[in-house]
């Protein structure tokens, strides 16, 4: 050392310097842990009320420390997509990325900022994260959803639609569809939670053919589609989307649009192909079993698919001249063209069914006959009468059932189309019946006059957002809070319909119970009144007989969970148990498909073991 | 004049003759007895898939009668009937645009319920008639209580109504 | 790398030459690694690098995460300086995918990784002068890490492991607040160096211990596969920011510091001028931020339905240790096909400290890892 350079030795005084960290404060941690930052990563939170028990967090955890954990007394509400399920965390596991939290689909999941635990019991690092953190002691939020930090896509691509000038006075379809780009980047969007799948009332495998679209294989799309539903391009288009209400995306965001790739998937694929998918499953043999099918509509044909593909006879009877029951007769063109309907039909008929039209039950065959040619008969007539108010005035010739006016422009028979109607109700055919008016009137007179009465204020309608909306642009006028009183009647001439103001709907338990201040009394001029405000079934063809055999429920033939009747050879599905829409049809359709295969084959096999 | 031979006008002076509060329930339960008798009646004439919903109606006048039978039985009617009469009943007054229909031969689910519902507005009416023109006691009580009970029954009856008529029977 | 034998030493010749394990717990070495030397008396004249205690199986995991999965592994390759790591898998995602990174979210990067820097080799100097025996340095180091690490803590929720940068720009945007924060975190840094001056870098027996000691020349280096501040030492004025450069770098003004001594003097001088140069950059960087706004992230789609395209990536960053690379593979799914992590320290702690420490003496061998900055981790990955 003695050959230190100078300048690194120093002066003597060099050791001074050390004086003046005397009175320094020193850098010394607490021993208390100090408080964390404000987006620390600690210990899990989640709000037990917003989450959903998706399992999107088990999906993204990149150690999979997170395992779903069933709770029995949580509610459980497929329809709202809510799951009596739980994350629970391995923090032996966990490396605190946040991943789970930034891609959490309801926002529950969240970090707070404790960090601190210290214990033995290794059973202890396993946690199930609620509010209240993980030792009880609710230290703040830490790191939690962010707008930056989100990794969902919340927004929706959007469907190109004619614009109301376009659309006014035609039954063009108003929705363009979803091109192939479109769809597979709105198919990425949905996360595999399967809360579609279980909303659904016929549990179409909507996450395997979301999955498909987005992987660019449309083929594969429609054979997932068609495990369950054989009116792709019908329910692509009209159905009830219960699924969408379900969609966890949807709890912040805009619902993956399963119902338009529905849509997307089978319009891309050509026609020959969706037949040869749709009839993979078909059986080689026939079984040599007959069943005879009363309704051409979505629970009729369903059933008939299904029994068809497994082998047996069907026969469809059919009133009307084409098949396809309120989907065809019942939705107006603009928002279902026949042509999807007849595709969808074509590949049903493609597996062997036949379908006799013009043949009304009742009248053209009887149930007699129906049972002599037939090992099994289903009914799926549907509801295809309307219901009246039957206030005064309502038998006048000019106030009309709107079910009965839609068929008749279906049929294309034509009816005096009046200046100025008014549509009694709020639900989805008030607005077809009302909307398809409108484009008539628009023809004919070059302007609209329709009002919609409904008894339920602007944000209850019971009617599709979409139809308000659209209707108001098309002229349609809406008035809500109000119920038919009587309808005005002056010599032979309709001259409108008076009504009082609804002050409310519902009673203390939810009930469907209006209450009413007939001292508040308007009068709606209009030359026809239309009544949209439910419906009947018309089941008289069932002949005396039969309806004393049969058990009934409420007004209703009584059916088992398959739709099989009080009497052996008779089934029933569609809006005759259940609904009243399509894919609630279709579910009861693929039932009794299912009860009726295994009642004839049970038969068979019963005989075969003598 | 209605068929069960029920006048508005004779069941009016009847009651308003009637003296005592257990001459008022006497009649008032013929009143339920009568109305039981219809429905009961009633259901055997109509097709099946009605019948169910005929039987339930009687059912109800068959309850009315055994709750009006209690009031009579209890020893002391002016106190029980007290309590009664606190909350009064609200008339959602959606009836009134109903007419009484006919019922005929083969009467439909609406028709009947119509029907229904046209009666227990007419009682309850009634009733609140009564009650305006007595004075204040326990004969006014009881009418008061009448007129809700009738109310009350309406009002189930109104909601079984929308459920059927105005939603598809879902 | 071969597993140094262990004969019976009743089988062998009489020797003045015996084999020492140094390491893995050895207090000298950095982080898990092992040294296996031959000694004659105090000189070394065999060393055989023996690591593999890090090795987590990064590149053979990730092949099996989604491409936001990564995100939360990548830091943990190297453990003092984590940032580079991030952003160069980050990047190299972004040259696969042809995602833009917004402009803010590109001086942020630029804070994060100087910041990092700056951590880094604060980290260095403390071990650095524990190999020499001054303690107080370590733990001046750290501390003045640890201020720097509350930042971190503050920007994005953790404080080593930030898991911050993510393809297509950054988590989160600053906080309120942070960028005054970092303003008076400098000045305090800066009141600091003379200190560090003082105790370490003015310090007689330092500058007798470091210089000479593990010398090498520039040639030496460049065939090595010499990079960073190891390289700069030699003087060679190489820098990936430079010669390469990435995010908005070319827009920051900045120095390449070198010293021509090639020993571990120079080396610890070059890193005392990065960590002036790096607050330089951090300033700039702070100016910046106040003005650019924006988002911090470009548009990406659902994790769980992301196909990148198909194609490969080399993105590499100038950590504190060197080129740091990510090589990524992409077959056109939704997970990597093959990654590849060139850490900066792979040379450093293999064959440059295998040919450094041969002629070195047994109580400078510590002294040598440490200068070189290898860094066990980035090694073993």
């Amino acid at each position: 050392m003695s050959d230190i350079a100078p300048k690194y030795k120093g002066s003597m005084l060099r050791p001074l310097k050390a004086l003046s960290f005397l009175f320094r404060e020193p850098a010394t941690l607490p021993m208390r842990p100090r408080p964390a930052a404000k987006v620390y990563r600690g210990f899990h939170l989640n709000d037990w009320e917003k989450c959903v028990g998706c399992a999107t967090c088990q999906q993204i955890c990149d150690n999979d420390a997170i395992r779903m954990v069933h709770i029995p007394a949580l509610p459980s509400d497929p329809a709202k997509g809510i799951r009596p399920r739980r994350p629970a965390i391995d923090y032996g596991r966990c490396c605190w990325c946040a991943l789970c939290v930034d891609i959490c689909p309801t926002g529950s999941l969240s970090m707070s900022r404790e960090y601190i635990h210290v214990s033995r019991d290794v059973d202890s690092y396993f946690i199930l994260p609620d509010e209240e953190g993980m030792h009880g002691v609710r230290y703040p939020q830490g790191w939690a959803k962010d707008e930056n930090a989100d990794l969902l896509d919340l927004k929706r691509q959007e469907m190109p639609e004619e614009p109301p000038q376009e659309r006014a006075d035609n039954f063009s379809e108003i929705c363009e569809g979803y091109d192939p780009q479109t769809a597979m980047l709105e198919a990425s969007r949905c996360i595999q939670c399967g809360m579609c799948h279980d909303a659904c009332p016929a549990h179409m495998h909507a996450p395997e053919y979301i999955r498909a679209i987005f992987e660019g294989d449309f083929e594969k799309s429609v054979a997932e589609i068609y495990r369950t539903n054989p009116f792709p391009q019908v329910c692509g288009r009209v159905c009830t989307h219960r699924c969408e209400t379900a969609c966890s995306i949807g709890k912040r965001g805009e619902p993956v649009a399963i119902r338009w790739l529905k849509r997307a998937a089978v319009d891309n694929v050509p026609q020959d192909r969706t037949i040869a998918i749709a009839l993979k499953d078909k059986a080689k043999t026939k079984t040599g079993k007959r069943v005879a099918i009363a309704g051409a509509g979505p629970a009729g044909l369903t059933a008939a698919f299904d029994l068809a593909k497994l082998g047996h006879e069907v026969t469809v009877y059919e009133e009307k001249p084409r098949p396809g029951g309120m989907m065809r007769y019942g939705i107006p063109e603009y928002r279902l063209p026949y042509e999807r309907i007849d595709a969808d039909i074509a590949v049903i008929e493609a597996a062997g069914v036949k379908i006799r039209c013009n043949t009304k039950l009742g009248r053209d065959v009887t149930m007699a006959q129906l049972k002599g040619q037939a090992d099994a008969v289903l009914l799926s007539t549907g509801l295809n009468k309307g219901r009246s108010t039957r206030i005064p005035g309502s038998d006048h010739p000019q106030v009309r059932a709107a079910v009965d006016l839609l068929a008749r422009i279906t049929l294309g028979e034509a009816f005096d189309i009046p200046a100025s109607a008014v549509v009694i109700g709020g639900g989805n055919v008030a607005f077809d019946i009302a909307r398809s008016l409108a484009r008539l009137q628009r023809r004919a007179f070059g302007k609209v006059e329709v009002t919609v009465l409904a008894l339920e204020e602007r944000d209850k309608m019971l009617a599709d957002e979409e139809e308000v909306i659209e209707s108001a642009q098309e002229g349609v006028k809406l008035i809500n809070g109000r119920g038919p009183k009587q309808v005005v009647i002056e010599g032979d001439a309709l001259k409108g319909l008076e009504t009082v103001k609804c002050l409310s709907i519902f009673d203390e338990q939810g009930r469907f119970h209006p209450r009413y201040d007939e001292t508040d009394v308007m009068f709606h001029p209009a030359q026809m009144v239309i009544e949209a405000i439910g419906q009947m079934s018309d089941v008289s063809f069932l002949g005396e007989d039969l309806t004393e055999q049969l058990e009934w429920s409420r007004g209703r033939i009584r059916i088992d969970e398959a739709g099989r009747t009080s009497v052996p050879w008779l089934w029933a599905a569609g809006d005759l148990v259940k609904g009243p829409d399509v894919i609630s049809a279709i579910a009861t359709g693929h039932a009794a498909a299912a009860s009726i295969h295994a009642a004839l084959m049970g038969e068979t096999e019963a005989r075969e073991a003598k | 004049m209605p068929r069960h031979g029920e006048g508005h006008e004779s069941a009016h002076d009847k009651l308003k003759r009637a003296q005592t509060l257990e001459e008022i329930l006497e009649t008032a339960l013929g009143f339920e007895a009568t109305a039981r008798d219809f429905y009961a009646e009633l259901a055997g004439r109509v097709s099946k898939p009605l019948r169910e919903l005929v039987e339930e109606l009687a059912e109800e006048e068959k309850e009315h009668y055994r709750l009006f039978s209690e009031l009579k039985a209890n020893p002391d009617i002016a106190g029980a009937l007290k309590e009664l009469v606190e909350r009064p009943a609200e008339d959602h007054r959606f009836s009134d645009f109903i007419q009484k229909p006919d019922l005929g031969e083969a009467p439909d689910d609406q028709a009947i319920l119509q029907y229904a519902l046209a009666r227990e507005d007419a009682a309850a009416k009634q009733y609140a008639a009564l009650a305006q023109s007595t004075p204040e006691g326990p004969v006014r009580d009881l009418f008061t209580h009448l007129a809700k009970e009738e109310l009350a029954h309406k009002a189930e009856l109104e909601k079984r109504y929308y459920e059927i008529v105005h939603s598809g029977g879902v | 790398m071969t597993t140094p034998q262990v004969p019976d030493p009743a089988t062998l010749a009489p020797s003045e030459e015996y084999d020492l394990y140094f390491g893995p717990n050895h207090p000298g070495i950095e982080g898990n690694y092992s040294v296996r030397v031959r000694l004659k008396g105090d000189v070394i004249c065999q060393a055989v690098a023996d690591g593999g205690y890090l090795h987590r199986g990064f590149e053979k995991i990730m092949e099996d995460r989604l491409w936001v999965q990564n995100i939360a592994l990548v830091p943990r390759i190297c453990v003092p300086d984590p940032v580079p790591m991030e952003e160069s898998y980050a990047r190299a995602v972004e040259m696969i995918g042809g995602l833009e990174v917004p402009l803010r979210a590109q001086w942020i990067r630029v804070l994060m990784l100087e910041l990092s820097r700056i951590c880094a080799h604060l980290f260095t100097f403390g071990g650095n002068a524990a190999t020499i025996g001054l303690y107080t340095n370590m733990f001046w180091g750290v501390t003045m890490r640890d201020l720097f690490l509350d930042i971190f803590e503050e920007i994005t929720g953790a404080r080593i492991y930030h898991i911050y940068i993510t393809p297509g720009g950054v988590r989160r945007d600053l906080p309120e607040g942070v960028l005054e924060r970092i303003e008076a975190l400098l000045v305090e840094l800066e009141e600091r160096m003379p200190q560090f001056e003082d105790l370490f870098f003015n310090n007689a027996v330092v500058i007798d211990r470091a210089t000479g000691t593990g010398r090498m020349s520039a040639e030496e280096a460049l065939a090595w596969g010499v990079t960073g501040p190891n390289l700069r030492a030699t003087g060679v004025a190489s820098d990936v920011r430079r010669d390469d450069p990435y995010l908005v770098y070319p827009q920051v003004d900045f120095d390449i510091v070198t010293e021509t001594g090639g020993d571990a003097l120079a080396r610890m001088m070059v890193r005392k001028g990065e960590v002036v140069q790096a607050v330089k950059i951090v300033r700039q960087a702070i100016a910046a931020l106040r003005k650019v706004g924006g988002p911090v992230r470009c548009e990406l789609p659902n994790p769980l339905a992301w196909d990148l395209p198909a194609g490969d990536a080399y993105a590499r960053t100038e950590s504190s240790k060197g080129e740091l690379g990510f090589y990524i593979v992409s077959n056109g799914g939704p997970r990597p096909y093959r990654v590849h992590v060139r850490g900066a320290s792979s040379m450093h702690a293999v064959q440059v400290l295998e040919k450094l420490l041969v002629g070195s003496r047994i109580e400078d061998v510590a002294q040598i890892m440490f200068s070189l900055d290898a860094c066990p981790p980035e090694v073993d990955r």
